[in-house]
Formats: C-alpha cells, structure tokens, sequence
C-alpha cells in the first residue's frame, strides 16, 4: 500500500512563501489560516548566524495523535497515510489540536475577509460553511491523489494530482510521492540524502522528510 | 473558545489558544466533584449528608461537563464525543461520565448500597481519564508528560477531601476526626505528585515560557497550597478544639490550591510545542551545523 | 459552490510582470466567472527557465483583482489645490467627460507647442517597476510615440533604488544591464548585497536552488543576513559601503600574492585592454600612422597595433618606443624614445596599496576573510578547462561576482562595477560558461540581442553610444528635465536612456536651479502609471511637494495613492488579468532570465472587468482619436510600438491606420504578426490561438547567454583593466561644464579615473550627515532590502501579501542587531524611532543577531498615507530619511539607498 509523504529540501527553501499563497488559493483558507507556511528560524549569534527556512503544516504522521485523540473520529487516516478529517462528523473540541505536536490544526468560529467585513467575489464563491467551528488543516490535497488513482496519473510527478504547495514551490524544495515504492521520487531524494523528521522523539512518524545535505 | 490563529512568523512554542478556562473548569470540577464523590462515602456519616455531598460532586462534574459542552465548536453534534472509544480518552471519559451520573443519583435516591461504591469508584475512573487526556495532548508539553496522570488524581483527591472537610464541618454528623488526617495524607501524595510531575518536566526539557509559569508558581504554590493547609491541619489536629475553624480553612485552601494547579496547567502553562531542527541545512557547501529548537530550555 | 458543482471552469493562461525579475508565467483558475485560484503555467514547463512557476506576488493578482478599494470609474479632482493635506475632492465621472478633459488638455498644449519655453517637452510621463508598467499598458506607448517627445525625465526610484552604475559600466564593459552568474554550472559565488533570492524572481530561485544542492559555493557579503545570506554556505557581515574595499583586496591577492600561472593570462593578453601600453599622459600609445592603440610585440621585440594578427602581445613590462598619444578634445602628443607601461602593469602598481589586511579593517569583518576568499575563488576558477556548447568549445570558468542596490549605485558603485568586471578578466571568467554573464541591454540596441548590439568601436573594444562631449558636439541646453545627455555621456542617446539618468535632478532642480543651470519647469501634462514616486522615492516629502506644483496629472489609477493624491484625472484600467497584451518573452533579459527559447506569451482577460475600468489599449486608443493623431498611433503599432513588428516582407498583418480598431483586433493584429515571426511565416494564428495555447516559443542556442564567442569572433577586446575612454570624456565634460561656468558638478568629475582607487565611501555618507549635526547624532547606518512579496512599494494594499510576508522576520519593523539593540534597553516589539538629520520614522523594533551592530534595516517601502490597506500598516520606511542632495549624487547620476540615522525607544506600544 502507498505511504505518500513529502520531502521538503532545506537547503533550496529561501522563504519566499509561494507554497503558503498557493495553498490559501487551492484550499481557499481565510486570512490568517496556513495550512502550509515557511518558517524563519534564526540561530547563533552575531556574527556566526544561520538563517533556516523551514516549511510546515500537517505532516500526516503515520501514527497521529490528533487521531487517536478524536472523540468523533472525524480524523481518520486513509490506507495511502493521508490524515484527513471529516467536517460533517468533528465536533470543534480542539482536542486534536492540541494533540497536534506541529501546530497544524486550525478552528475558525467566525467568517473573515481580506478587506473589511464583506467577501470579495472569490471569497463569497468558495466559501464552505461546513468548514466553521470544526478543525481543518493540510489535507496532502488529497482530493487529487483521489483524482490520480481514478484516471491512472502520479502524484508528485503530474501536476494535475500533486498538491499545490509542491506544484507551486519555485526552488525546488518541496517534493511529493510514494515512500514505499522504491522508484519514486520521494524514495529516490531519500536514498540520495541525508534527512530528519521535526519532532521525531515524540513518536508520531511524520509524513514530511526535510533533507539537509546529501549522503 | 477563540480562534485558532496560529501568530505569524512564530517559531518558538506559543500559548495554545484551543482551550481556555472552561477546559480548565472541566478539569477543576470533574477532579473536585469525583475526588468529592469518593470521599462522602468516608466522610458523610449520614445517608442524608451523603446526599448532600453527592449532589454537590455530582454539580460540580456537572458544571465541568457544562463547560466542556459550552466550549466546543459544534455543540449540537455533542453526541458525537462517543464515537471514538477504541483511543480517544475524551470519549472514555465521556462514557464513564454516563454510568457515574447513573450511578452517583441510584445512592442518593436509595441513600446507600452499592451504588455508592460504585459511584465513588467510576468517579476514579473519570479522574484517571481527565488525566489521560492530558497526556494524550502531544503537542503540549507541560500536559504530556505522564507524570501529570498522578497529580491529577492526586490533586483530585485533595479537592475532593478538601471539600469533603468543608462540608464536614457544616453538615452536623459527617466527618470523622480522622478526615483532617486523610487530608493530610493527600496533600502529601498531592506533594510528591507535584514534585515528581515538575522535576520530569526540568529533565525533559520545557518551552521556556511555560517553565516561566510553571517554575513561580510551584514555588508559591508548594508554600501557599501546600505547606499552609498542611500546617492548618497539623495545628488543628492540635488545637482544633479551640480553633474548630481550622480544618475548615485548611479544605478551603487545600481546594483553592488544587483549582489554581489546574487552571495555572490548563489555562496558562499550556504552550506547544513549537519547532526543532535537529540539524541546519547546508548551503551549497559546508559543514553540518548543530540543530535548533528556538525558545526550549533544553 | 465548489468547482465539483460548478457550472464552467477554465484556466485561462497569463503571465506576470509586476516587478522585473518577470516575466512569470501562470495559469487563473476561473469557476463560474471568479477568479479563484491561480497556479504554475504547467503547459510552460519546457520552455520557461523557472519552470513554468511564478513567485508569490503572481498569487496576490485575485485579490488585487476583486479589492473593494479600487478606483473602478473615471474621477476628476474638484480641489484645485494640491498637497498632502489637502483633499483632492475627487468626483465620479463618466469616461467621455474623462476622455474629454485629457484630451482637450492635450490639444491645448499641442496648440503651444510640443516643448515649451525652456526647451522641455510639455508632455511628461512616469513609469515605475524598472520599466514593467510597459508591460501592462497595451499600446500607450504607441500614443506616446505618436504625441512625439515626452520627458521621462521624473523617476520614481531609478538611481537611488537600482544597479544604477551597473546598468551604465555594464553595458560598456560587456553588454550587461544588470549582471548575474551562470549559475546553471557556477561553482564559486560572491555576492556583494545581491539579494538574489528577494529579487532574481522564479528563475533565480529555481536556477539557485539546483545550484545550491548542486554544491555552489555562494558567499553573500552584506551588513545583514538577507534571505540570500540565509541561503548562502557564508554569511560576511561586512560594513556598508565598503565593498570596494573588499573587492580591491580581492584584486591585491590575485596579483601580488598568487603566482601568474593562478590567472588567465591568455585572456587578458588576447581578448582584454590589459596589453596596450600607457603613455605618459595617462592615454593609450598610439600609432602615430593608424591611430591604432599599441601593445609591445614580444615576437618581434618591437610595438605593434592591437590588432596585429601574429603579435605576441606583453602583458606586463616597460618598454621605449615612438608613439602619439591622444587626449581630451583631441589633444595629441607625439613622444620620441617614450618609456611606458602595459595597462596590467600600471594596474599592478594600482592595487599594490590594497592589501587583505587593509581591506579585513575597513571592511570591519574577521581578519583573514579577504585573502581565504580570494583564494577560494581563484581554487575554483578552472584557469585552462574548457567545455563544449551546441559543438563551440568555450574557457569554462565557473566562478562569479554578483552586485546587488547600494552596492552598485551612488559613490562606490563605478569601483565595484569595475573591481568586478576586472576579477572576472583576470580569471577570464567574462562572458564565460561558469562565470559573470550580463543580462539583458537596453541603452545598446538592439535591446532584443546582445550579440547583434555588439559591434566594433574604436580602439578594439565595443562601440558604445556615449553623449557627445566635444566641444561642437556636447549639449549644452538639455533636452529632457534630469539633462542625461548633457551630464552623464555613459546613459546614452536611447528610448532608455531618460530614464537611466540622474532622475533624482528633475526633481531637485524644479525646486531651485543650480549655479548657471537653465529653469526646470513642470511640465504641462504629468501621465502616471504603476508608479509613486511620493513615497518610493528619496526625500519623498521634497517629491510630494514637487508632484503637488504639477498644474495637470493624469493617474490611471488602480486604488488612491499618494501620487494620484494630487492627480487632476483619475482612469481605472483593467487590470492584471481584465485586460490584453502580447509580451515577447525568452532569450536573456533582467535578473537571471536566461532562456534557451524564445516567444510571445499573452494576458488577457480572465474574468470581466470590475467596475468601468477599460482596457488600457482602448484607453490609447481614444487618446489618440480625440487628440488627432489615430494615424501615427496605428502607424507606431505598426512598426512595433506595442512589442511586435506588424509586417516585414513576408506578411502583412498591419492596422488601417485611419480606422480606430479596439484592443482585440490589435491584439489579434500582433498576434497573427507574432506567429509569423516564430515561424517564419508558416503560421499566422491569432488572438484566440493565443488565448487557448497561452504562448509560442522556439528554441534558441544556448551560446546567446554568452558575450564572449561573439567578441572573439568579431575581435573585440573587454575594455579592462584601463579607462582611457571614461578618462577621456570626464576630462572633456569638466571643461564644457567649467565653459559654461557650472562647476557644482566637479566632484562629481572625479569619478572618471582610468584605474580607480578606493576612496573613503563610507566617508561621504558621514560627512554628509556631519554636516547637520555631529556623527554621534547618527550612529547607525539605515539600509533596506528587497523581499519577494512586495513588487517595491505597488502591492502593498494586497491582504494575502502582507499576510505572508509576515511569515518573515524583518517586515513592518526597524531592524535592530540583539546586542545593541539590549544596550540601548531597546526589546523586541517596543516602538522605535529612527531619525535622520531630514526626518524620522517610526516602528516597532525587531531583534536579531543577523545584523551588524552599526546597521539598522527596514525592509520594503512602507510609508503609505493614502493607499488603502497599506496605510494602516504603519511600517517605518527609510524613503523620507534619505536626503536627496549633490553630494551624494555620483557621476552616473545616482546614490545609494543608504543614511545615517540614530534610534531612540519611544514610550507605547508599536
């Protein structure tokens, strides 16, 4: 069975925050809600600085302890690894959010608009009302992975079924595949690299794979 | 409960902002009124009395409960909190919450039996549960750390205890001399629970802000919640024939102490768990630098 | 309603161009007739050099479509009065009443005259973004070529927030508008403030981004560890304005500390100036038959022309011989028995001062930085390798320097820019698979090639179109407000060319002329699009004062603004994706955009245009038929006004030029012309072809990315290490300039050195702002940075990019190094003001130890007191501190983004 995941190349990433635009677009997310965002993480001290930027969201660990927390089981995993939560179900206790090692989990009780109190024509048009008051985030835009299974395409190689972020990354850091197929382009850059999993510790098996040199 | 906004740019570990002060009132009156629960069926005397303190536990899980209710997102779909017994502790602790209602009205309406032990013991079970739900919560780490179980339950029993001692010294017939002394012995556990939880956090390391919280209070609270109530009880133990007053104080305190350890966790040392880079990228060329982990004390 | 339940969804190809690292290329997702996503031009992904992506600011094109705060019909002002506190009064009009007035003001000024008494065109125009307004204003620049001569005179941040004397020395030197490596297979990087990753655009960040995982070693050297910093193997915190420095030192090691053999001595004696002997009077030795600049024959013991086919040229050495020697005005001296230096050699004797150790103490980084740096860069230089491109063996020299604002504009910038072009000549790294690549031309022409613009001038380096400065010849009264061709010879005679000059003069000198200088008068019509030179500008509440005086402002308008504030007439036009235009994409332009195809890719409307905003092609179009001039106006498109050539001698797809055509039919018109060209008349699809496909390309040779194959094969040599040329005509401006009895202009005169030393450059920053006070009033330098969410200061209004842009540390605050900053009891979040001896600023103060203690940062413009959205921002902005003055003006007529400032914490909350 698939595991899909996503590598993301930390020595590409330059913080530019297109993933984090494409997303708001491809998911439709009101202002201030980044299922995907690049950090900007400074260490050392004057004049020995580095300066990381670490993209994050939803790593759709393979054991997810927003799952295992829900009460309602509206956060379910799918056979393919995708962590996905169901709206008609979730009740909005928060629980999962704070389960959530990542901070990848967002409730919004109230409607907001880039401008002012009223929807523009895009915000107006993509409004989902099942989305209030219940949680939300990363999806692996899991609605084209279904795409691809039914019309026989690759996720992470068409674009067509590979998640916005990914498709709109101009560096080339984020990339989106098959962790157990050992050709795919997931598997290939993590033979090739040397990675880790942010908050490996605490035993959730993250889904999302950040390279930081090559073998 | 407020929005989920996650503050731009952040990257050190942030107050959640998921659960507020009414998680913290389930916290507060589940621990109360199941610590309650328990110990009426020690310190009642009467069956009359029992009722007494049972309805009051029972108000007090009731209010927690209500609080709960009042701070989910979709709370007409409440019902669907039991769908998830197999690993959500939240629905097992909903399921006991059922039962125990059941159980806890069964003794007060047949003023005794097996429903009372019954109610006292699924009042255990609640507590236990509030306490896995705490450290089911990974992405906080002053909740996750499984120490947290025992002083929850530790801290319950002393609320309940405490409570059950005011009650005592209001309702004519109930508590038993040696109450002042159980009491005591569950500031004791409460104490140990406390340091073994707070010396566990020291060693696995913490987000700077919440040891910030945590690390002032717990040495107010071990003088203030603990040591004054402890002191009460000792001198009343004492001198209680002249001071009829003090054990009562002492409950209070031992109460009050137990509610603000909650509300300081749940409400105000609750912050996530933030970033970490075990290792900084290299740029073109270079060597491997150390990770980081911005705003942890380890 | 979902796209599932959706009745229509289309993605409808665009491209954008907001700022000039485009142009991008990019898909809208239209459900139902709203724009709702956009997304990658996947189709592109072949051809286009990023992959077909485009960068974050594409992605803020909804929102500015759909923003409530646009101006979506015709306004005039009904407040005669001008200025930033007064209300303009702006009321709703209809288009003809619009057209009407513009036009009937156009007419009147006609009438008088298109220059008025002074000289000047009465009609002027700005454009901001680096000339990228061009590519969304259809074909008004056929309407301004059918008015005739219009003054471009008034810059909105050119100079002071551009490579200023990189575009000039860049295209003398090699061809090179703006600069960048060959970072497909560099391998050695320097980076003086290029701020790459904020500002190369999708290419250079996909280009870098391979690159770096490649294993390019970049090393970023600027007083803040910008987002090029972070991605860079090396952060150099080096103090600001002393780049040169560094480069000299850089230059020092390569030639008194190394060994020949380290350089590309082929190179420098085949194809450089660094052979021809030197004379006396600081002039190349000619011979005295031919004119012929001579280098010293080692064959044959004896001199020769430089273009001795069998000679063996010296590069170094000191030799005696007879030669004429040519200087200013045509001076000429005729020497017997001369004993004279190569260039290389009077240029070793140049840098023999610059040693690593001085430049480490100037530079005020960690001592040994200079010489390890230099060293590297010659480890990785590849002296010798050569590799094969399309079956043409060209030198592999995979090292480069890039150069980013400040550091190329304003004083210092003519050293760096030369520094850098010399180390590149010294490995024979110029021009070079590996090495430093130019971009794009645009005061050379044709701006379409670089190759074909190379042709051979005088002395064997490239023709170079400078202003005359001869004494019959130097134009004493300028044509134009910012008088480019009068005082700056390097900006050249082309349509550019107005705008690469000293913008910030027309500005300075409305207000008061200068000694012996002609008025500046405000011209009769001011058009303005995309641009806002009230609050991108330097000393902006000098320009706003100065817009205000401006009797009649045409704005198309996307929302208010602080420069329309004072417009007279308001036009909505259609915006991004509401409107037409056909943009010839592909072979090397700005900012890393090397291609190895070539095109046109178009915009068009994707949803209907808000409100009554008009296509800015009908827009000209009605310009031009209430003003009379509908025929030279479909004539100019025509001829290519509007980017493409209508016919040649194969097709014809040429407009009626008596009929007025709307903006589909022109479009149509290029299109079907576009397809001709592509294809050599094969195909001649028109607008909907391009509506559906998006673009059409062709491939093109590789070997247009590099300048060198086409010298060598026309026998040009790079005009380095010696500046005969630039000493040259400095000489001969001074003494028109002193003719004329201007001598405010003659520090500025210094700068044309034949090999230039290092001056103190921080020095005249200090002294400027000594002058109002005492240094310790100002003990930081301010300086600002590029951020790819924001195209400069025009999409500032957009929500989603002030909300990802806040993802990164650094927006809406002052900057400050932790350490200082704890001195000063200044902490994180408390609010700051930042005084220059001009004005202050306010903001919240942002800590980080990426920064050296004697530089404060505030990145973007922020300084919005009109434009929605944005002014509620209350950012800091260094625009009002930066005092616009002579002293800080250099030959090319520009200055650095760059001021003393002191900081103090101010009581409240930011």
């Amino acid at each position: 069975m698939a595991r899909y995941i996503m590598t993301v190349d930390l020595r590409r990433c330059i913080g530019c925050q297109t993933c984090t635009a494409s997303c708001r677009h491809a998911n439709a997310t009101p202002p201030g809600v980044q299922w995907r965002k690049v950090l900007d993480i400074e260490s050392g001290e004057f004049p020995d600085v580095r300066r990381s930027f670490v993209p994050v969201g939803c790593m759709h660990c393979a054991d997810p302890p927003c799952m295992h927390v829900c009460p309602s089981t509206a956060t379910y995993q799918r056979d393919d690894g995708i962590v996905g939560i169901d709206y008609d179900i979730c009740i909005g206790c928060g629980y999962c959010a704070v389960a959530c090692p990542y901070q990848a989990r967002y409730i919004v009780h109230r409607r907001e608009f880039a401008y002012g109190d009223k929807p523009n024509q895009q915000e107006e048009a993509r409004f989902d009302p099942k989305r209030m008051s219940v949680a939300m985030k990363c999806t692996f835009c899991s609605d084209r992975v279904d795409y691809a299974k039914e019309h026989g395409l690759t996720p992470g190689v068409d674009p067509e079924v590979t998640p916005a972020c990914v498709n709109s990354c101009i560096a080339g850091v984020l990339a989106f595949g098959d962790r157990e197929d050992p050709n795919s382009n997931v598997s290939q850059l993590l033979a090739e690299n040397q990675f880790f999993r942010m908050h490996e510790e605490l035993g959730t098996d993250p889904g999302m794979y950040y390279i930081f040199d090559k073998k | 409960m407020s929005d989920i906004k996650i503050p731009p740019g952040r990257v050190t570990p942030w107050h959640q902002t998921n659960w507020d002060w009414r998680a913290a009132g389930n916290f507060i009156g589940g621990g109360t009124g199941t610590g309650l629960l328990f110990f009426a069926t020690l310190a009642a005397g009467s069956v009359d009395n029992y009722r007494i303190m049972a309805l009051v536990a029972l108000a007090c899980i009731g209010v927690g409960l209500t609080c709960v209710w009042a701070e989910i997102g979709r709370p007409f779909r409440a019902i669907n909190v039991y769908f998830h017994p197999q690993t959500s502790w939240m629905t097992r602790e909903a399921i006991v919450a059922a039962p125990l209602f059941l159980c806890a009205l069964a003794a007060v309406w047949f003023g005794g039996g097996l429903f009372v032990g019954t109610a006292a013991l699924l009042g255990v079970l609640f507590l236990y549960c509030q306490g896995r739900i705490l450290h089911a919560a990974k992405g906080i780490p002053a909740w996750r750390e499984p120490k947290i179980v025992s002083l929850i339950l530790a801290t319950g029993f002393v609320e309940g205890a405490g409570l059950a001692t005011m009650l005592a010294a209001l309702l004519p017939g109930a508590g038993p001399r040696w109450l002042a002394a159980v009491l005591l012995g569950a500031l004791i556990l409460r104490r140990l629970a406390w340091t073994v939880y707070f010396k566990a956090l020291e060693k696995s390391g913490l987000p700077k802000k919440a040891m910030e919280v945590l690390r002032p209070f717990g040495a107010k609270f071990e003088m203030l919640g603990q040591l004054a109530p402890e002191i009460l009880i000792v001198i009343g133990i004492f001198y209680g024939a002249v001071l009829p007053g003090l054990t009562f104080v002492a409950g209070l305190v031992a109460l009050a102490a137990g509610w603000w350890l909650k509300y300081t966790i749940v409400a105000r040392a609750a912050y996530n768990q933030g970033y970490a880079l075990p290792s900084l990228p290299v740029r073109g060329q270079g060597e491997v630098m150390p990770g980081v982990k911005p705003g942890w004390t380890k | 309603m979902s796209a599932a339940t959706a009745k229509s969804v289309r993605k409808v190809p665009q491209y954008c161009y907001q700022c000039v690292a485009g142009p991008d290329l990019l898909t809208v997702k239209v459900v139902d007739g709203v724009a709702t996503e956009v997304e990658p031009n996947f189709a592109a992904c072949g051809v286009h050099p990023g992959a077909g992506k485009c960068c974050v600011k594409a992605y803020g094109i909804i929102q500015k479509t759909y923003n409530p705060n646009r101006v979506l019909q015709p306004m005039k002002r009904s407040n005669p009065k001008k200025g930033r506190h007064e209300d303009p009064g702006f009321e709703p009009i209809g288009w003809d009443e619009a057209f009407e007035i513009v036009a009937n003001k156009l007419n009147e000024v006609r009438a008088k005259g298109l220059v008025d008494e002074v000289g000047y065109p009465r009609v002027a125009a700005s454009f901001g973004g680096g000339g990228t307004p061009t590519y969304y204003m259809g074909t008004f620049p056929a309407f301004l070529s059918a008015w005739g001569p219009v003054d471009f005179s008034f810059g909105s941040g050119q100079g002071v927030k551009c490579y200023h004397s990189e575009h000039l020395y860049g295209e003398l030197w090699h061809r090179a508008f703006t600069v960048a490596a060959d970072t497909p297979s560099c391998e050695y990087m320097l980076s003086f403030g290029a701020n790459l990753e904020a500002s190369s655009g999708v290419v250079g960040a996909w280009r870098h981004g391979q690159a770096r995982a490649r294993g390019l070693k970049r090393v970023q050297l600027e007083p803040h560890n910008s987002v090029t910093g972070a991605a860079s193997a090396e952060w150099v915190p080096i103090k600001p304005k002393t780049d040169p420095a560094f480069l000299y030192g850089l230059i020092h090691v390569m030639l008194h500390e190394q060994p020949r053999t380290r350089l590309d001595v082929e190179f420098l004696r085949g194809h450089t100036g660094s052979p021809y002997l030197i004379g006396p009077n600081g002039f190349y030795l000619r011979d005295p038959a031919t004119r012929k600049p001579l280098l010293w024959d080692l064959k044959r013991n004896a001199p020769a022309p430089f273009d001795a086919a069998d000679a063996e040229p010296a590069l170094e050495g000191r030799f005696t011989l007879d030669a004429i020697e040519v200087g200013a005005d045509g001076e000429e001296w005729l020497h017997r028995n001369v004993e004279a230096e190569t260039a290389f050699s009077r240029l070793i004797a140049h840098m023999q001062p610059y040693t690593p150790e001085w430049a480490d103490k100037l530079c005020d980084i960690r001592p040994g930085t200079v010489r390890r740096i230099a060293n590297e860069y010659l480890d990785h230089a590849r002296i010798g390798e050569t590799v094969e491109i399309e079956g043409v063996t060209l030198p592999f020299r995979p090292v480069a320097i890039a150069l980013g604002k400040t550091v190329t504009n304003g004083w210092g910038g003519y050293e760096c820019c030369w520094a850098r072009t010399l180390i590149a000549c010294l490995v024979g790294g110029l021009e070079v698979p590996g090495g430093t690549l130019g971009t794009t031309v645009r005061l050379n022409r044709p701006a379409t090639s670089r190759q074909a613009s190379v042709k051979m001038g005088e002395d064997g380096f490239m023709f170079y179109p400078m202003n005359p400065t001869g004494k019959d010849s130097w134009r004493k009264d300028p044509a134009v407000r910012n008088a480019h061709s009068t005082l700056v010879p390097l900006s050249a005679n082309s349509p550019w060319s107005t705008a690469l000059g000293p913008t910030h003069l027309a500005w300075m000198f409305r207000k008061e002329s200068p000694k012996n200088w002609p008025k500046v008068s405000a011209p009769d019509v001011w058009f303005c699009y995309r641009t806002n030179p009230s609050i991108s500008f330097w000393d902006t509440q000098a320009i706003v004062e100065r817009v205000a005086e401006f009797p009649f402002i045409v704005a198309f308008a996307y929302t208010r603004d602080e420069t329309n504030h004072m417009a007279d007439v308001l036009l909505p036009e259609c915006t991004d994706i509401e409107s037409t235009q056909l943009l010839r994409v592909g072979g090397t332009k700005f900012m890393e955009q090397f291609w190895d195809h070539e095109g046109y890719v178009l915009r068009q409307p994707a949803v209907a245009p808000q409100g009554q905003s008009r296509d800015f092609t009908d827009i000209a179009t009605e310009l031009a038929s209430r003003t009379g001039l509908l025929t030279e106006y479909n004539e100019a498109i025509n001829r290519g006004a509007a980017g493409v050539v209508l016919s040649n001698h194969h097709w014809d797809f040429k407009l009626d030029p008596q009929k007025k055509h709307d903006a589909a039919t022109i479009w149509d018109h290029a299109c079907r012309a576009a397809s001709a060209e592509l294809t050599d008349g094969k195909e001649t699809d028109g607008l909907d072809w391009y509506k559906e496909k998006g673009l059409r390309t062709r491939p093109i040779s590789r070997l247009t990315w590099y300048l060198f194959p086409e010298l060598k094969k026309q026998g040009i040599r790079f005009e380095m290490p010696f500046q005969e040329r630039l000493f040259r005509i400095g000489i001969e401006l001074g003494r028109r300039l002193h003719e004329n009895g201007i001598d405010w202009w003659d520090t500025q005169l210094t700068e044309y050195q034949s090999l230039p030393p290092c001056k103190d450059f921080p020095g005249v920053w200090e002294k400027d702002a000594a002058a109002h006070g005492t240094l310790a009033d100002y003990p930081f330098w301010l300086v600002t940075s590029r951020s790819m969410q924001y195209a400069w200061g025009s999409n500032v209004g957009i929500q989603l990019m002030d909300e990802v842009g806040g993802n990164l540390r650094g927006h809406g605050g002052v900057v400050i190094n932790t350490q200082r900053a704890r001195e000063l009891g200044i902490a994180e979040g408390d609010l700051v003001e930042v005084r220059s001896y001009l004005k202050s600023t306010q903001g919240p103060a942002i800590l980080r130890q990426g920064i050296r203690p004697d530089t404060l940062l505030m990145i973007g413009q922020f300084d919005h007191w009109v434009t929605p959205y944005a002014k509620d921002m209350k950012a800091p902005s260094m625009n009002g501190l930066v005092p616009m003055n002579l002293a800080l003006t250099d030959a090319t007529g520009s200055a650095a983004d760059l001021v003393r400032v002191g900081v103090k914490k101010l009581e409240g909350v930011a």
